[in-house]
């Protein structure tokens, strides 16, 4: 009798198919019990700690080499050195030889006095990822036991993990992994990300810990559906194969569409750019015919920065530029608040129309200034090619309060004569309703527009997303929103000004058709979706296009629009 | 201290053969430790006492004050 099939769904977070064994990296919360031994043998147990060091550096060092990721090496080369920690070494040694206990006991103890002490030092230590002792802690015990099964992992597994550390994602990145299965992660988290970028199928947000999954199961992942099938029937796998033969050579012709000049089918030229957040996805520029950065995202920075310093910041931008070739790049200010809320911050009651973007900014000052002063160094040394986007703008005192700031800023630097570009591109986004409103005074006012369709779309229709009982009506598809673009659009042509689209919907091919009609000549969207778009874009003419805008401008409710998109315009 | 900063300091300070101590609020500990250095808390803006003892204390002392100086940038 075979196996009952069992499905799982959580959220699509890498697109693609994945058929193989099921694998679970597991976080085995082990405890060790304080054993003693025979005094004649703590030789013995103090060169079993010495031998397990030299293996977990070696194998630190191999991944060193492995890795191509600055992020990656500091991570691993903070680890070597704490590995080599002189107070670790006399406390480990001092528990074997003075105390008398086991090499493994001494190991484990000692980290985790150490943990202990951190914890109260600095309650805020855990979160720096930079060096985890706990981790470190659990590789040496598992050096020590000999266990050779270390990493397991094979080319064609399927991974299950409740979370996957950056360690971890460099060493699965190594083994072709059919896909990955996380109980957590968000979808901007370092896995996420690398496993779109590797085309690895990735779903979050799937329980898979309650059912009853071992290793070595049958397992099919639809990264495009957020669905895993453990068990699945014959005909299934069959049904998948073929899916998967299929995506891969679909994938394979659209991706063909990433390196042909950006121009319609009558010639009309249009820019695509990337919405970039991590280093790790800057390859994907040139693979993806990204022109530069339209939407650099720079919480994380905010987030994982141990220290928020200019340097640092300016280290991160000036590998971005230096990634886009001779194209722009726009740097998003801090979009902090809302979901991405910091943790030491109170938790208001409703986050969305809360201490958010340039609100909390500019409460912060010192902050502001930081990233300011870091975006317009940059800019001296990459003149004409660096633009500064102000999230979570309401209205003009905003922008006011901001170029105020700027000038001090520019004073400074002045002052040190360090150099900047004095007509750096100054722009807002376009996502609440009032600036499309006053989009014409604020025209006025800033260098260019950048509509966030993601929350022009939930501060229009007054949806939250993430509430599931009304998720359905979030749908950037709504006339309303199709008529605040045109709006925006109207408003930015007689001030003269370009306006772009950074949001989900430039990247879904039909709309970003719909957006050129409406005269938007700049789409920004993750790398990923370049091709796609480009492959519908490049194959009609503006007038086709323009035909599209002016029905759905037409439609009165979200299903017209749908079935403008899905059936494309009868030819008269 | 962070991690970034406590991983320049120790990897600079391990190059001397000196001893190297970092005292704050008369806790003590040893500078070419990375844990130690760690469970200082220093905050920025604290007033840290550098112990060095050994035959090339004049050196260390001279490459980790400017570090400090130049907030442990390294290049």
């Amino acid at each position: 009798m075979s196996p009952v099939s069992i499905e799982i769904t959580g959220r699509p977070a890498s697109q693609g198919i994945g058929i193989g064994k099921t694998k679970r990296l597991v976080k085995k919360q082990q405890v060790i019990q304080p054993e003693k031994i025979n005094p004649a043998d703590v030789k013995y147990h103090l060169e079993k700690v010495k031998k397990a060091k030299e293996i977990l550096n070696s194998d630190f060092e191999d991944l060193k080499k492995l890795t191509k990721d600055p992020e990656a090496e500091k991570i691993l080369e903070a680890q070597i050195q704490l590995l080599h920690d002189p107070e670790l070494e006399k406390l480990i040694n001092s528990k074997i030889e003075n105390d008398h206990y086991t090499a493994i006991y001494a190991i484990f103890s000692s980290f985790n006095q150490y943990i202990e002490i951190l914890n109260s030092a600095s309650p805020d230590w855990a979160s720096e990822r930079t060096i985890d002792l706990s981790s470190i802690r659990d590789q040496f015990l598992k050096a020590i036991e000999n266990k050779k099964e270390r990493f397991s992992v094979q080319s064609g597994d399927i991974v299950f993990a409740e979370e996957i550390s950056p360690t971890a994602m460099i060493r699965l990145s190594d083994v072709k992994i059919a896909g990955l299965v996380l109980q957590k992660a968000g979808l901007t988290s370092h896995a996420v990300i690398l496993s779109q970028s590797l085309g690895i199928p990735c779903v979050i947000g799937a329980h898979w810990n309650k059912t009853a999954l071992r290793d070595n199961m049958d397992a099919i992942v639809d990264g495009t559906k957020g669905k895993v099938i453990l068990n699945p029937e014959d005909n299934y796998i069959k049904q998948f194969k073929s899916l998967q033969k299929d995506q891969e050579s679909k994938r394979k012709t659209i991706l063909k569409w990433a390196s042909k000049p950006n121009r319609t089918k009558c010639g009309s030229e249009f820019t695509v750019r990337a919405n970039i957040e991590f280093l790790e996805e800057l390859p994907r520029l040139v693979t993806h015919g990204a022109n530069g950065v339209g939407l650099l995202r720079t919480e994380t920075l905010l987030f994982e920065a141990e220290e928020f310093n200019v340097n640092d910041q300016v280290e991160f931008y000036k590998k971005v530029v230096e990634a886009s070739g001779d194209y722009p790049v726009t740097i998003r200010l801090f979009d902090a608040g809302g979901d991405k809320l910091l943790s030491d911050y109170e938790t208001e009651a409703n986050p969305f129309l809360g201490w958010r973007g340039i609100r909390m900014l500019l409460d912060n000052k010192s902050l502001l200034k930081k990233q300011l002063e870091a975006i317009y160094r940059l800019s001296g040394n990459y003149k004409g090619r660096v633009k500064l986007l102000v999230p979570m703008i309401t209205g003009i005192e905003e922008i006011e309060s901001v170029k105020s700031v700027c000038a001090e800023v520019e004073k400074k630097l002045k002052n040190a004569s360090i150099p900047y570009d004095e007509s750096m591109q100054f722009g807002v986004m376009i996502e609440v309703p009032s600036t499309v409103i006053m989009a014409q005074s604020i025209a006025k006012k800033v260098d260019f527009f950048s509509i966030g369709t993601n929350d022009l779309t939930q501060y229009t229709l007054a949806v939250d997303r993430g509430n599931d009982k009304i998720s359905d009506l979030f749908d950037s598809d709504h006339p309303a929103i199709w008529k605040m673009i045109k709006m925006t659009v109207d408003a930015a042509q007689k001030e003269g000004i370009p306006v772009s689209v950074c949001g989900e919907m430039a990247s879904k091919p039909e709309a970003a058709a719909c957006l050129l009609g409406l005269g938007i000549k700049e789409l920004s969207m993750n790398p990923a979706s370049i091709p796609g778009v480009k492959s519908m874009v490049c194959n009609k003419t503006l007038l086709e296009m323009k035909k599209i805008s002016d029905e759905v401008l037409k439609s009165e409710k979200v299903s017209d629009v749908h079935r403008i998109f899905k059936n494309g315009l009868k030819e008269k | 201290m962070h991690a970034r900063p406590s991983s320049v300091l120790v990897k600079e300070a391990s190059g001397f053969q000196s001893e190297f101590f970092i005292k704050l609020h008369g806790y003590k500990v040893n500078g070419k430790s990375i844990l130690g250095v760690m469970t200082l808390a220093a905050e920025y803006g604290a007033e840290l006492e550098l112990i060095f003892e050994g035959d090339d204390e004049n050196e260390a002392l001279k490459k980790i004050t400017e570090l400090f100086n130049n907030k442990f940038k390294t290049d």
